[in-house]
């Protein structure tokens, strides 16, 4: 029997800051301070509110706070995961305004980083930092949803372009945005994974028509996007032709995984709901107390696991199949939150007027807080790759 | 910041994982059930000699100074494995806590329990029937304001079942010679029963990792309708509905032990958090568990229910999830400010 009685130094874990850290958290802290908008933006589904969502994209490049992980001649600040985490926590607690340009920053970004070349990466990572380039997400189309390799949308190569034809679907930020990214069938005798590709689509190119769909808030938030023989220079192509799939799994493992939702926003949404549970406690049962609670303890233990993860990734492992776990867990507790924030507010819970408890605000989350079980792989998908990858199920 | 295990963590839990998968099987355990003696002194002296009934005592004591974070990770493993011996238990609340202790009882629990070898039993408002008492060397009491000592012969005891006959559980009926104190009762107290959650929740995720793993295979195995039944949508989601909030309650008892490793003040919300998070993730388990075994799962022959059974009780002792969320609220409720995004860490 090995016995543990060898000689062996135990080195210990480390889960607090070092000083650098906190320095850093000192300079974000400072910064958004004085460069935070006083007054609220208007809603970035609207044409004046998103220009003014632009605006602050490049008010933060100016600070350089576009990307703090990129490498400096990107625009960024050549920074750590660790360090990105705690950009965020600074910026949900300071209620910075919301990052027109996740789809580029946090999806787009990190797929250039790796499959991109050099033309590509100093192009497309610059423009997005300066806010000059604000970036929709082209996967689906009416019959490719959850089933996403059922793409029909085809990219013809003909000489030095390629000819899109069809229509993508249910594309965040579109109504107004620059650029899409998006998969197309570049080999139209393919099916199912095979033959699809990554490329990058100005959305002003002539045979492209963009019909904003109104959500549930009434507001244009994603729209269609209809190709019509729109041709689209070969330098778009991010990748191989025919390389498609596995850089939209990478790019999809980066919305799931850690980019799209970073901690700070639930814990800020936890801080938010027990701020409003502590005002009202008089005319709550204990069955809110306990949901308060569980808001806390999930949430915190959300930004533990995160930091798990990032402390892993920058010893040099990966994510996998795991980002599913962490889509499940946000969009449930995100939605269990905002729920439970309405029972709090009993009658005025149907306010969509700006009030003093907050009312309108935590509804628009509500509403917001069910497109999450759905969006980025709906939940359902997100615990068949849960079975089939981790445990091992059958297919 | 790096949240992440050193070698020799990972080492140290796999040693134990492959000592217990050798020597903790479900059939050795069902073997102590039948002969009514589920502590295996044999398993006892190997875990000794392995070092681990020692290894958090200070090096001095011929320990190994091991920290909590490496304890939770080997205790994960003792709760995957169902281990009957009360190892969590005397690492936990009593080595982990000896430097807690008023003088006195320290000196007799160090005069009793030969540096970690012999067994001392512990009872607490949170556990009151202390477990194994027949096979220890002595009793640490904690009632609401004292901590006392009893050496084994200077007590009368009575046998009571629990609903996981691993567990012998004990009553005492009258005491003779006691030895207390009441000197730092308070600080005393909170330590005591942070580790309780902490061990009881790393038990638990460690044992709803068992039911997981367990129900994986079955459900390959069992055919229904020409297909196993894993291929069967239902039954992918409740599992991959266990593995969810197995993977989130993890990193809370890593954060709770490092808390307890570091004297952090917030140790003790730590530890509720930690058991808050385990307990549901353990409930969850269970119920899917069986769920997916169908009636095989309700069955004492299959093997499902010694993790199950070992489970129900973790979950209530030591302060069950109701409990936990208590204490979580009141801390919540008296320094809001200073907790959520800035104050994880
Ligand atoms: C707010 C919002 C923003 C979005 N933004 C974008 C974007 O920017 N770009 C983009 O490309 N897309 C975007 N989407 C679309 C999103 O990716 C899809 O809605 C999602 O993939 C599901 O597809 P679907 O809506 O067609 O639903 P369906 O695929 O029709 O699913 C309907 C229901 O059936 C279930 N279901 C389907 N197949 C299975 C299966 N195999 N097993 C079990 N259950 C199944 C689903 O889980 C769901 O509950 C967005 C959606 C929302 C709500």
């Amino acid at each position: 029997m090995h016995s543990l009685k060898k000689e062996m130094q135990i080195l210990k874990m480390k889960i607090n800051f070092t000083n650098e850290q906190n320095a850093f958290r000192d300079e974000v802290r400072t910064w958004l301070k004085s460069n935070v908008p006083e007054t609220p933006l208007l809603s970035l589904d609207t044409k004046e509110g998103f220009e003014q969502h632009r605006q602050w994209e490049k008010t933060l490049n100016q600070g350089n706070w576009s990307m703090v992980t990129w490498p400096k001649e990107y625009g960024g600040r050549g920074l750590d995961l660790i360090e990105w985490l705690i950009f965020e926590e600074e910026y949900y607690r300071a209620d910075a305004p919301t990052r027109v340009n996740q789809n580029g920053v946090f999806l787009l970004g990190p797929t250039l980083m790796e499959f991109g070349t050099h033309e590509q990466k100093s192009k497309f990572l610059n423009a997005m930092a300066t806010g000059d380039h604000i970036w929709a997400q082209g996967w689906s189309e009416p019959g490719a949803g959850s089933d996403m390799a059922a793409i029909r949308t085809t990219a013809v190569l003909e000489g030095d372009h390629y000819k899109i034809n069809g229509q993508k679907t249910w594309s965040s930020r579109a109504a107004y945005a620059d650029w899409t990214f998006g998969l197309f069938r570049t080999d139209l005798d393919s099916e199912r994974h095979r033959g699809l590709s990554f490329i990058l689509v100005p959305l002003d190119l002539p045979g492209i028509t963009v019909r904003p769909i109104p959500q549930l808030d009434g507001e244009p938030g994603f729209a269609e996007i209809y190709f019509d023989d729109v041709k689209v220079p070969v330098e778009n192509l991010l990748g191989g032709d025919g390389e498609g799939w596995k850089i939209a799994m990478a790019t999809a493992g980066f919305e799931r995984g850690l980019m799209l939702r970073s901690p700070a926003r639930f814990q800020q949404t936890a801080a938010k709901l027990l701020e409003l549970y502590l005002a009202n406690q008089d005319h709550c049962s204990p069955m809110i107390q306990a949901k308060v609670v569980e808001a806390w303890a999930q949430s915190e233990s959300y930004a533990l696991s995160i930091y798990h993860t990032a402390s892993k990734m920058l010893a040099g492992g990966s994510i996998g199949s795991e980002s599913s776990l962490g889509k499940i867990f946000w969009s449930e507790l995100d939605h269990m939150m905002h729920q439970t924030a309405l029972k709090i507010l009993g009658a005025s819970a149907e306010l969509s007027q700006e009030s003093q408890n907050d009312a309108a605000k935590w509804i628009k989350g509500f509403m917001f807080s069910y497109a999450g079980p759905i969006y980025a792989g709906t939940n359902e998908i997100q615990k068949n790759i849960i079975a089939e990858r981790l445990l091992g199920l059958p297919r | 910041m790096n949240f992440i295990f050193t070698e020799e963590q990972i080492q140290f839990k796999d040693t134990i994982k492959s000592f217990l998968a050798e020597e903790c099987t479900p059939a050795s355990i069902r073997d102590g059930w039948e002969k009514n003696k589920s502590f295996n002194f044999e398993r006892w002296k190997n875990l000794i000699e392995l070092g681990v009934l020692n290894s958090n005592l200070p090096e001095a004591k011929g320990g190994l100074g091991m920290d909590q974070v490496t304890l939770a990770l080997m205790v994960e493993e003792m709760g995957y494995a169902g281990l009957p011996e009360p190892v969590a238990e005397q690492i936990f609340l009593v080595n982990d806590i000896i430097s807690f202790l008023p003088k006195n009882i320290t000196e007799a629990v160090e005069s009793n329990y030969n540096d970690g070898t012999q067994y001392i039993a512990f009872a607490h408002p949170l556990a009151p029937n202390p477990l194994f008492l027949n096979d220890a060397a002595g009793l640490i009491l904690l009632n609401n304001s004292e901590c006392n000592f009893i050496a084994k012969d200077d007590m009368d005891f009575e046998s009571i079942s629990s609903n996981d006959p691993s567990r012998e559980l004990f009553q005492i009926i009258s005491m003779n010679k006691v030895i207390s104190a009441s000197e730092n009762f308070d600080e005393l107290n909170t330590a005591v029963s942070a580790r309780g959650a902490l061990m009881t929740a790393a038990l638990l995720i460690g044992l709803a990792q068992k039911m997981i793993d367990l129900s994986s295979v079955y459900v390959l195995d069992r055919t229904q309708f020409g297909k196993p039944i894993g291929s069967f949508q239902a039954v992918k989601h409740m599992l991959a509905d266990v593995a969810v909030k197995i993977e989130f309650a993890k990193p809370a008892v890593y954060r709770a032990a490092y808390s307890l490793s570091e004297n952090n003040p917030k140790s003790a919300l730590h530890c509720a958090h930690a058991k808050f998070m385990c307990a549901q993730a353990a409930e969850l388990a269970c119920k899917n568990s069986i769920q997916a075994h169908g009636a095989m799962g309700y069955t004492w022959e299959m093997d499902l229910h010694i993790y199950m059974r070992k489970a129900w009780s973790m979950m209530a002792c030591w302060g069950n999830e109701d409990r936990q969320q208590d204490i979580i609220f009141k801390t919540l409720s008296s320094a809001s400010e200073e907790l959520g995004v800035l104050y994880t860490f």
